[in-house]
């Protein structure tokens, strides 16, 4: 049993996680052609406007589903509402935030963009951390948003006019997902302006403004989508009944920063913050290089159902960041 | 040459300080060798780098540039990345702070003093001529020796070390502070730092702090080694080669986990264990260590900054260019730094905490130099908290004049004996 741990702890999680990130992209991009159906709930960016993709983004059921009057919360259809939110909330709650770390094909396309920026040797960027507390909010606004404007299309707020139809699953309109996974089915017809009307002409060229920041954003900063994401926020609001966790043991915490220099999302709370226990942060993405990055034992923690499945550790440190290797090589170069 | 002083004078005091400083070299080192049975074999590399080199040449590579270091602030990794050699000079010397009164006030810490003294003497560590001092400004005392370069003839630099580490303010701030040395060092070197250069020089860093964090890991257990061993071993650190430093500390390493699977220990299986901190011990002045162990203690862990608290952090960085691995590096010698010289220093208490537990300490002796301002202040809230968790403290003021040995005696024997009681009793 220890041997087996002391295996995990000194083993390559990131490696693992690039694999499970291909699987998973094939899985939620060409799914579908494979007669996988995996439902409409889904928490993670498996988007219906691809046609190869084997189930659907919550969102867009959350959107279609919320375009009802109010009288119909308390009906079947309110029922079937929150039942399909209640099934999200359990896809969810049992790999709690890596569905964005490990699964959802966007971030893994950001990801892949990191990779080739790397290998441009191009310098990353990265939020200042009053910059950092003002742009994490805009994803809570979008949350938002994207509640009230499908009720407002069947509802009037206050006597105002119901919103139009065309501003329907208003976030698939601006979401990058829907312009750029359909491209990996070969499918083009996402990229277009809708001139029907004032309003499709500003959501379309909106999505496409979006979609080429994607590009340039996630190029420039690591996951930079992600940040802006409403399922993000989403998701955050069930991430404490989590079954898989990342926990923190402030005691054993130096603050050398090691964590925070690594997190692609730059959450600086996992160096700092040395009282909470429950150490996930509404950007966090669980992809658990903070613990692989961390010197301490037992400072950090990836616990599923309170047990420790994967710690950092003084030789899983070391081991990780090659150092043991690269002394060899040099104590031989300078003996010859 | 020393512009405010005459070299009649100069001459007559280097030669009766150079003598008093042989004395106490090889006294301080027989004290330490001679006086304990069993040490290690593995020490043997250690100890010779403390005895005085013969002759007065330097033992440091020719041709390349020497950068001299006070404090843990000054990362090494850039200095051995520009190919230049790393030595940190902060003193422990008696017989160097004699000379250092001259600049300073007589109520300085004899810390500075001695450091002053030493570079004002060339008295440094394996008679090193540095290119350039960096002086980072931590204490009052440090900050304002930073202006007496040209008194002792020497180029320094000043680091400006930010009076907070908390804030974000002070993380930016220190980022292009560390930026700005860079550029110093490129200058004074005539190297570029290059990416390559930088990662090997991290590794090679992180070797020493793995074979570092193996050597504390051991004496959590029974005492293999003593404590005035173990800070000799910190203390070669200062100015030997980082590749020959961890090498050997390997091979004592090896010795000492096979003396641990023998049960060999140094002192008795239930002497009482303490842990030393405060004001940092620094060869010649070994003082309160040897004095602890002579009576019977062992000191299982240093809360120095000339031993633990120079060692322990690593960097880690996610890309290896230069875009990351200089900000990595600036945050890991600024972030976990528990210097008294930050306000507030929570981190300090935490980290002596958590030793008490890891290493189980049965008590504390705080060291405050005679004139060291924040390590006196901030004795108050430590022993306080410590006390609160039940565990015995001793506070003691010293200097380094070895005269005053005897008061540091009795108080020491008294605080090991209620310690030992305390230990029987539980």
């Amino acid at each position: 049993m220890n041997r087996i741990k002391k295996y995990i702890n000194n083993s390559n999680v990131s490696r693992f996680r690039f694999i499970v990130q291909i699987l998973a992209f094939f899985l939620f991009v060409y799914g579908g052609y494979f007669f996988i159906h995996v439902g409409q709930q889904l928490p993670t960016f498996a988007c219906p406007y691809n046609a190869g993709s084997p189930g659907t983004c919550y969102l867009i059921a959350m959107q279609h589903g919320l375009h009802m009057e109010w009288k119909d919360l308390i009906s079947y259809r309110g029922l079937a509402f929150f039942m399909g939110l209640g099934t999200f909330v359990l896809f969810f709650i049992i790999f709690n935030k890596s569905w964005c770390g490990f699964m959802c094909p966007l971030g893994t396309l950001q990801d892949w963009i990191t990779k080739v920026r790397k290998a441009t040797m191009t310098k990353f960027s990265r939020y200042d951390q009053l910059g950092f507390k003002r742009l994490k909010k805009i994803k809570y606004v979008l949350l938002i948003l994207i509640i009230i404007i499908p009720l407002g299309m069947s509802n009037s707020f206050f006597g105002a006019p119901k919103i139009s139809h065309d501003m329907s699953a208003p976030f698939c309109q601006i979401c990058p997902g829907r312009t750029v996974l359909p491209l990996f089915s070969g499918d083009t017809s996402q990229l277009f302006i809708d001139f029907r009307n004032p309003t499709t002409i500003v959501m379309s060229s909106l999505g496409i403004l979006i979609t080429a920041l994607f590009f340039v954003g996630s190029f420039l900063k690591k996951r930079f989508f992600c940040f802006f994401c409403p399922m993000s926020a989403l998701q955050f609001l069930f991430s404490r009944f989590g079954v898989l966790r990342l926990t923190k043991n402030g005691e054993n915490c130096t603050k050398c920063g090691n964590c925070y220099r690594v997190c692609d999302v730059g959450i600086l709370e996992i160096a700092e913050d040395v009282t909470s226990k429950n150490i996930v942060k509404d950007d966090c993405m669980m992809c658990f290089k903070c613990v692989e990055a961390c010197p301490e034992e037992n400072c950090l923690d990836v616990k599923v159902l309170n047990q420790k499945i994967f710690s950092s550790t003084e030789e899983g440190f070391f081991k990780r960041y090659g150092h043991q290797e690269e002394l060899t090589k040099t104590t031989k170069e300078k003996d010859a | 040459m020393h512009k405010f002083t005459d070299t009649d004078r100069f001459n007559r005091v280097k030669k009766t300080s150079t003598i008093h400083y042989n004395m106490e070299v090889n006294k301080v080192l027989s004290e330490i060798i001679d006086d304990f049975p069993d040490n290690p074999e593995g020490m043997n590399y250690f100890y010779d780098k403390f005895k005085i080199p013969d002759g007065s040449g330097s033992i440091y590579p020719k041709g390349k540039k020497l950068i001299a270091s006070m404090c843990i602030h000054v990362p090494v990794e850039l200095i051995i990345a520009l190919d230049a050699v790393p030595v940190r000079i902060c003193s422990g010397a008696y017989s160097a702070d004699a000379a250092g009164s001259d600049f300073l006030p007589a109520k300085t810490c004899p810390m500075v003093k001695s450091t002053m003294g030493a570079l004002y003497l060339d008295m440094l560590p394996g008679n090193a001529k540095p290119d350039l001092v960096i002086n980072p400004t931590t204490c009052d005392q440090k900050k304002k020796i930073g202006e007496m370069g040209d008194e002792v003839d020497k180029e320094f630099y000043m680091l400006e070390v930010p009076p907070t580490k908390d804030s974000e303010e002070a993380r930016q701030y220190w980022q292009r502070v560390i930026k700005k040395l860079i550029k110093k060092l490129e200058s004074v070197t005539g190297n570029k730092l290059t990416r390559k250069k930088l990662k090997r020089a991290i590794h090679a860093v992180a070797h020493a702090q793995s074979e570092f964090r193996k050597f504390m890991a051991m004496r959590k257990n029974v005492p293999v080694i003593y404590g005035k061993d173990a800070l000799l071993v910190t203390n070669a650190y200062f100015f030997d080669d980082i590749y020959s430093w961890t090498t050997n500390l390997e091979k004592l390493n090896k010795e000492l986990e096979d003396r641990q699977k023998k049960e060999i220990t140094v002192s008795k299986k239930k002497a009482p264990r303490i842990l030393l901190t405060g004001s940092p011990s620094i060869f010649p002045n070994m003082r309160t260590p040897v004095l602890v162990e002579k009576m019977g203690g062992v000191i299982v862990y240093e809360e120095f900054c000339s031993s633990s608290r120079m060692l322990y952090d690593t960097v880690a960085v996610d890309e290896w260019f230069l875009y990351d691995m200089i900000p990595g590096i600036a945050d890991r010698y600024l972030k976990p730094s528990t210097c008294p010289n930050f306000s507030p220093n929570d981190d300090r208490l935490r980290k002596i905490m958590k030793a008490m537990d890891e290493y189980k300490v049965d008590g504390v002796v705080y060291q405050t130099f005679t004139g060291c301002q924040l390590y006196d202040l901030e004795s108050r809230k430590i022993s306080h908290e410590l006390e609160k968790a039940g565990f015995p403290v001793l506070n003691v003021e010293v200097d380094y004049n070895p005269e005053d040995s005897g008061q540091l005696t009795t108080r020491l024997e008294a605080f090991l004996e209620s310690v030992k009681d305390n230990k029987r009793k539980n």
